[in-house]
């Protein structure tokens, strides 16, 4: 049952799962493992696509489901505190309560926990105007696996008293410590908000706006992209009446005071027809804006029904790069003999290129799918951009990991892994080993 | 009714492209009420689909006692259905998954039983006749109303408001079971069977008082056959139901195959906005813990999901509780009884009537 997560293609059987109340359980638990050399692999909702909470090694499946009160929410400080179980949704939801937001949005937020959020620095829809998760981390409860508990930064959006402990816990994936509570920052919750698209006939006119966009001092709260492919996935799927031919598909929104939403978008709408879009269409109100949302947000449920096995990746590249990302990633799928379909933030450079197979019993179609996206991640990186922009590193991208860091770094990070566990318990297999 | 199934055979039990659909991203967990009272994926749809597969591939053997706890711990209520991305069939993996795990001594013995009721079609006859439950004589009637096989004795007045409502159905009282029970229950073939033998016995459009029956007769039959009353009387009620010279308060508790199965929710809403002042419970959607047989067969489970929501229902300063399906009426009255709760649970049938007179 916790032999896997939302990853596909990774399991391992844990050989207990435990549930633990409070960081002083955290605690005793993490110290009779260190002692008994037990790997322990800490666990929110399972949600993660880097098979980040796959037990490799057995051992102890630590659940945070039981840690899941928020425990404050305060408004005059603009601020958060949760214990890590609360999924990101629930934490949004309080924060609302007394007008305020919290930014980053993974498309699992319904189900994703903050605490997961947090050990996997977990990005969003809103990414490009708002930050990730790391911008929002203000404090962490730590539990070490020596069982020591520290906390780290607090309450303070200015607080540079020694190294800065909780970026470094933030996105470590579970491997140097368990995160027990967490402190985030909170927004005024924007008053207006609109969705607008544009179809474009080439991913490179459709970047040539994204740029252009940028250039015009408007930072849109949204700006996604989808190729041929995923629209065709999503017209089958939802009959959205998208365009027929377009070659890519650009959806841009913007928050805020609504006199500045209306201003971006006329800007948005003019670099959009000055960079050659063959439609704009802007939504009037909510519900409009909903429905040209629903083209995005059914992009992987669309795909994931054109076979029994879906493999989403989550490369990443300076923005101008973008589009010719996409026709690299196009040409090597060709090669390879697989079909692929990319979808993203335009805003971030961060791609989603998605392989379908009709099977999850295709060995064949699967090592063929693993070697394109190996020179997927190649090219990324010759391109300036990275393995894995949101996702993780998990044990899905280990391989790749030293390619993208150089033996220096990878050497550091070990040090930094022995420092924190010895014993080398938590979450065996991941960063770090 | 006798199933034959070879239960050595293993690895035949599902519907292989049905279980091969999820992709394991837990969209279903915030969804599901049994994780919500434990936290454990086991009894999470996800869990469940990876048991499943671990039955299938005989990872685990039939007799492995988690296997038989979460097909009986689920209750059924489809509430995964809408939330999944890549849109499995969970309702139909668990009829199959029952289908096996529920195989002759194995099932549940208050199942047995009410299987047994069920299937003896003129004991609903009669006792719905006793308990004077709608019914006409046959005549040239183009639609018909289906009087649900227990309803017929415990709520018989809901067929009466519903003819009430719509006195141009055609009421036969010989009708049989329409086999959801049977399809829920560990019998899938004799659920379809059942729900076959209905539809040719009932003319035209098939109007029914249970969201669970609805869903499963449309599952056999077609959609285009079978209408809930509410879908049924849209646009057509009049009058409001009042206390002393204010408008009621009422709120609605979603039949949960009636909204994960078949997407009607808005309906009854619109209908009881009309006649009433609305007012949505914050967990509506959400199943009450009746599920079918559930309350039966784990009744401190049903309860433990039912007792949040009556605690809502009571915060929420409403008149009436409004079910769309005999078996959430029946747990909501009970449940409110206990709490002796100054809230009325009423079927949709019978406050549209109470508005209309």
């Amino acid at each position: 049952m916790y032999a896997r997560d939302a990853t596909p293609l990774f399991r391992g059987t844990p050989d207990a799962v435990i549930a633990p109340a409070d960081a002083e359980q955290v605690a005793r638990i993490l110290r009779l493992a260190t002692d008994h050399g037990i790997p322990v692999i800490p666990r929110g909702a399972g949600s993660n696509l880097c098979a980040g909470t796959v037990p490799l090694a057995g051992g102890i499946v630590l659940s945070t489901a039981r840690m899941n009160s928020i425990l404050e929410v305060a408004p005059e400080e603009m601020l958060a505190r949760a214990e890590p179980g609360v999924s990101t949704m629930a934490l949004n939801d309080a924060a609302a309560a007394d007008g305020l937001f919290y930014p980053p949005d993974p498309g699992s937020r319904t189900v994703s926990t903050i605490g997961g959020n947090v050990a996997t620095c977990a990005g969003g829809l809103r990414g490009l105007k708002y930050g990730v998760t790391r911008n929002y981390v203000l404090g962490l409860t730590v539990v070490l696996p020596t069982g020591e508990i520290v906390r780290t930064g607090g309450r303070l959006w200015k607080d540079v008293a020694g190294y800065d402990l909780t970026r470094l816990i933030t996105g470590s994936e579970g491997t140097l410590g368990v995160i027990t509570e967490v402190t985030v920052a909170l927004l005024p919750d924007p008053s207006a908000s609109r969705t607008g698209l544009a179809y474009f006939d080439s991913l490179t006119q459709a970047g040539r706006a994204v740029s252009g966009i940028l250039a015009a001092g408007v930072i849109p709260s949204t700006l996604e992209f989808l190729d041929r492919s995923c629209m065709d996935a999503v017209e089958q799927y939802a009959h959205l009446g998208l365009h027929a031919n377009a070659g890519a598909l650009l959806l841009f929104g913007d928050d805020g005071d609504e006199a500045a939403v209306a201003r971006n978008f006329e800007r948005i709408t003019a670099v959009c027809e000055d960079s050659g879009a063959i439609g704009v269409q802007t939504a009037g109100d909510v519900t409009e804006s909903e429905a040209l949302l629903t083209a995005r947000r059914c992009t992987l449920p669309a795909l994931s029904r054109l076979g029994s096995l879906t493999i989403l990746e989550d490369a990443s590249v300076p923005r101008p790069r973008l589009a010719e990302m996409v026709a690299r990633i196009d040409a090597i799928t060709a090669r390879h003999g697989v079909t692929m379909a990319t979808f993203g933030h335009a805003g971030d450079g961060n791609l989603h290129p998605t392989c379908v197979l009709e099977s999850a019993e295709d060995t064949e179609g699967i090592a063929r799918a693993e070697r394109a996206f190996a020179e997927v991640f190649r090219t990324a990186i010759e391109l300036g951009g990275t393995i894995t922009g949101e996702h993780g590193v998990g044990a899905a991208k280990l391989p790749y990991l030293e390619q993208r860091l150089g033996k220096a770094q990878m050497d550091l990070i070990r040090r930094i892994k022995r420092t924190f566990d010895p014993a080398g318990i938590l979450n065996p297999g991941k960063l770090g080993s | 009714m006798t199933s034959h199934k070879v239960v050595s055979h293993a690895s035949s039990i599902f519907d292989p492209t049905l279980l091969s659909r999820c992709i394991s991203c837990g969209f279903c967990l915030p969804a599901c009420p049994t994780y919500a009272l434990t936290g454990d994926e086991a009894s999470s749809p996800r869990g469940r689909i990876t048991l499943m597969r671990a039955l299938e591939s005989g990872t685990l053997p039939a007799d492995d006692p988690t296997l038989a706890e979460q097909a009986s711990f689920c209750l059924g209520c489809r509430a995964c259905e809408p939330v999944c991305p890549a849109g499995v069939q969970y309702g139909e993996l668990l009829e199959q998954w029952r289908d096996f795990q529920w195989t002759g001594r194995r099932r549940p013995l208050a199942v047995r039983f009410l299987i047994f009721a069920a299937e003896r079609a003129w004991a609903h006859r009669i006792a719905g006749r006793l308990r004077r439950a709608a019914h006409t004589p046959a005549g040239e009637s183009q639609h018909s109303l289906m009087l649900g096989c227990f309803e017929r004795s415990l709520f018989p007045g809901v067929s009466r408001s519903a003819l009430a409502l719509a006195p141009e159905l055609a009421v036969p009282s010989n009708q049989g079971c329409c086999g959801a029970l049977h399809a829920h229950n560990g019998e899938p073939g004799r659920g379809r069977q059942l729900a076959e033998e209905l539809g040719a016995q009932l003319p035209g459009q098939i109007v029914t008082t249970s969201g669970g029956c609805a869903a499963h007769l449309s599952s056999v039959i077609g959609r285009d056959r079978v209408s809930e009353l509410s879908e049924y009387m849209l646009h057509r009620v009049t009058g409001q139901v009042r206390i002393g010279d204010r408008r009621a308060r009422v709120a609605l508790q979603d039949s949960c195959h009636l909204r994960n199965g078949l997407d009607v929710w808005r309906e009854p809403r619109a209908l009881l906005s009309t006649v009433a002042e609305y007012v949505e419970l914050p967990s509506a959607a959400r199943c009450c813990g009746a599920a079918g047989t559930y309350a039966l067969v784990r009744p401190r489970d049903s309860r433990r999901v039912l007792d949040p929501k009556i605690d809502e229902i009571e915060a929420a300063g409403i008149d009436y509780v409004v079910a769309v399906n005999p078996g959430c009426l029946r747990q909501l009255r009970q449940g409110l009884r206990r709490r002796k709760s100054a809230v009325r649970a009423l079927h949709i049938a019978d406050i549209l009537r109470l508005a209309a007179d």
